[in-house]
């Protein structure tokens, strides 16, 4: 084949290798989506039409040898290529066309805003029971008996009850939990249970108790105290 | 053939490769897990609603789904016997036949089993369909089995306290214990006439489905362990009677795969006609 037909198919390759692997492991970067990759590649091929374009030479350098290819136009040893190609078209696009078209048998996909934003009145409010050792210590123990069942006595989400709740028992171990809240956040979420979510929080599936109808106000700021005493962690406040 | 020609043609040609490309790509990322699915199979031939012990279930793939104590609401319970549940189903297009299977080790009168549904469009809270605080819910459709009386209840909820029976009862149940394993199967006909209160099943559709299992052993003072709100409990899964077979994604392929064949003879056959020319 025609050199001028090699080097823009080295470049798509090599600019396909680029994103595809190169550009990932590129410190501070990610891996980049399909669909993005493609526009690259589309670029990329503008780009090249473009420059194999500029001049008559370089257009008939160009299309020439893939004109003679699709037309079987003296091309020897390369017939068998273009009958390959020429049969694989037509059964890509049949392929294609049945995974588009065919009926899904997959379950609806849920996207589950695991923290949504809490009603205005449970904003920024401050926990009222002062932090003494005293209340963290009664914190914990108040954890232990009403929420260690699902969250665990490590707080890690693990409790006894957990196995069968989908979703899961939020860890609080982890730092994209309460770590990432403010106080009045868990407040909210204690008071309220499962049943309080709005509709992206799915408040269907989920199995947390609204604990405003069995435990007074003081009690649940006491398990916010023991909650991120016992978990190591930090509510998020306004710097 | 003018070279402007070509161009148009190959950048056609491109857009629809690309195109391809971009619906391939979207395809993989949009796989979901399967996990937590009920399917129904579809079987010809009378279903077995009497017989949890029929080689039919084989035709149908068991799901195993993780039970917890319940502990959303008083009275509550920490502890369960019945850890994992077993779920097949099948369909003939008209009845529907579920079959769960668990571990209980003792046989008990007040040993129990449940599934439950949700009625309609909107969604129900999986504990009775209790009314939630900012989205309206709707109700659900319990089919009891209990040891005892070996038959199935056909039961409606709508929050807290408000679980009856329906006047009309379409579902039947049968349980058979055998070597320290309950095998329940609950029967009903895939729709009924009470679409406000009977879940509908419809073949291609998921819906919503949940399970509950009562360990009805008795403690030293003779009092059952595992009653009403203290029992086993499932969080909702999904559900889905498998349609049949539809092959019309075959006739489009054929069709697409034709058209692209014609388009490479039409280029050919210009390309060919630019060359003499």
């Amino acid at each position: 084949m025609e050199r001028a037909l090699i080097r823009p198919i080295v470049i798509m390759g090599a600019m396909y290798a680029f994103l595809k692997f190169v550009l990932p492991n590129i410190p501070g970067s990610a891996e980049i989506p399909a669909s993005l990759i493609i526009l690259y590649l589309l670029l990329t091929l503008s780009g090249i039409i473009i420059f194999e374009t500029l001049s008559a030479e370089s257009k008939e350098a160009f299309w020439g040898p893939l004109q003679r290819f699709l037309t079987g136009d003296n091309i020897g040893r390369l017939q068998p290529l273009r009958y390959g190609i020429l049969v694989l078209f037509p059964v890509l696009v049949g392929w294609q066309t049945y995974h588009a078209t065919v009926p899904s048998d997959r379950p609806p996909a849920e996207n589950r805003v695991i923290h949504p934003a809490p009603p205005g009145e449970y904003t920024g409010l401050a926990n009222p029971v002062p932090k003494t050792p005293e209340n963290i210590m009664q914190g914990k123990g108040f954890y232990a008996a009403f929420c260690s069942p699902c969250h665990g006595a490590n707080f890690d989400g693990k409790g006894p009850a957990a196995r069968g709740y989908n979703p899961p028992p939020a860890n609080f171990a982890d730092p994209t939990t309460i770590a990432m809240l403010q106080e009045s956040y868990l407040f909210w979420r204690i008071k309220k249970g499962g049943v309080g979510l709005p509709i992206e929080g799915m408040p269907w599936k989920s199995a947390m108790p609204r604990w405003e109808l069995e435990l007074p106000d003081e009690w649940i700021w006491k398990i916010i105290m023991g909650e991120y005493d016992g978990a190591h962690q930090a509510p998020r406040t306004w710097e | 053939m003018k070279p402007e020609t070509v161009t148009k043609w190959l950048i056609r040609l491109g857009s629809t490769v690309a195109l391809l490309a971009v619906l391939t790509g979207g395809a993989v990322d949009g796989v979901a897990q399967e996990s937590g699915v009920v399917r129904a199979a579809l079987v010809t031939g009378a279903l077995p609603v009497d017989d949890p012990n029929a080689t039919m279930w084989n035709n149908a793939a068991p799901t195993v789904f993780p039970m917890s104590p319940q502990v959303h609401w008083p009275e509550r319970i920490q502890q369960v016997t019945v850890q994992d549940l077993t779920v097949r189903a099948l369909h003939d297009g008209t009845q529907l036949a579920v079959l769960l299977e668990y571990e209980d080790p003792t046989e008990d009168p007040d040993d129990a089993a449940a599934i439950e549904f949700m009625v309609g469009d909107k969604k129900a809270h999986f504990a009775h369909g209790q009314p939630m605080l900012l989205v309206e819910g709707g109700p659900v459709n319990i089919w009891y089995w209990k040891s005892r009386d070996n038959k199935g209840v056909d039961l409606w909820a709508k929050g807290f306290g408000t679980l009856r029976p329906h006047e009309h009862q379409d579902v039947k149940a049968k349980g058979e214990y055998a070597n320290g394993k309950w095998k329940v199967v609950f029967s009903r006909s895939l729709v009924t006439d009470h679409p406000d209160e009977d879940a509908q099943i419809m073949p291609g559709q998921f819906i919503n489905i949940a399970f509950a299992v009562w360990d009805g052993r008795k403690d030293d003072a003779g009092q059952v362990i595992e009653k009403g709100s203290q029992k086993a409990v499932s969080s909702w899964w999904y559900f889905r009677a498998e349609p049949p077979p539809d092959y019309s994604g075959y006739v489009y392929a054929g069709v697409a795969a034709v058209l692209a064949l014609g388009f490479q003879f039409v280029l050919i056959r210009k390309l060919k006609e630019g060359q003499s020319a």
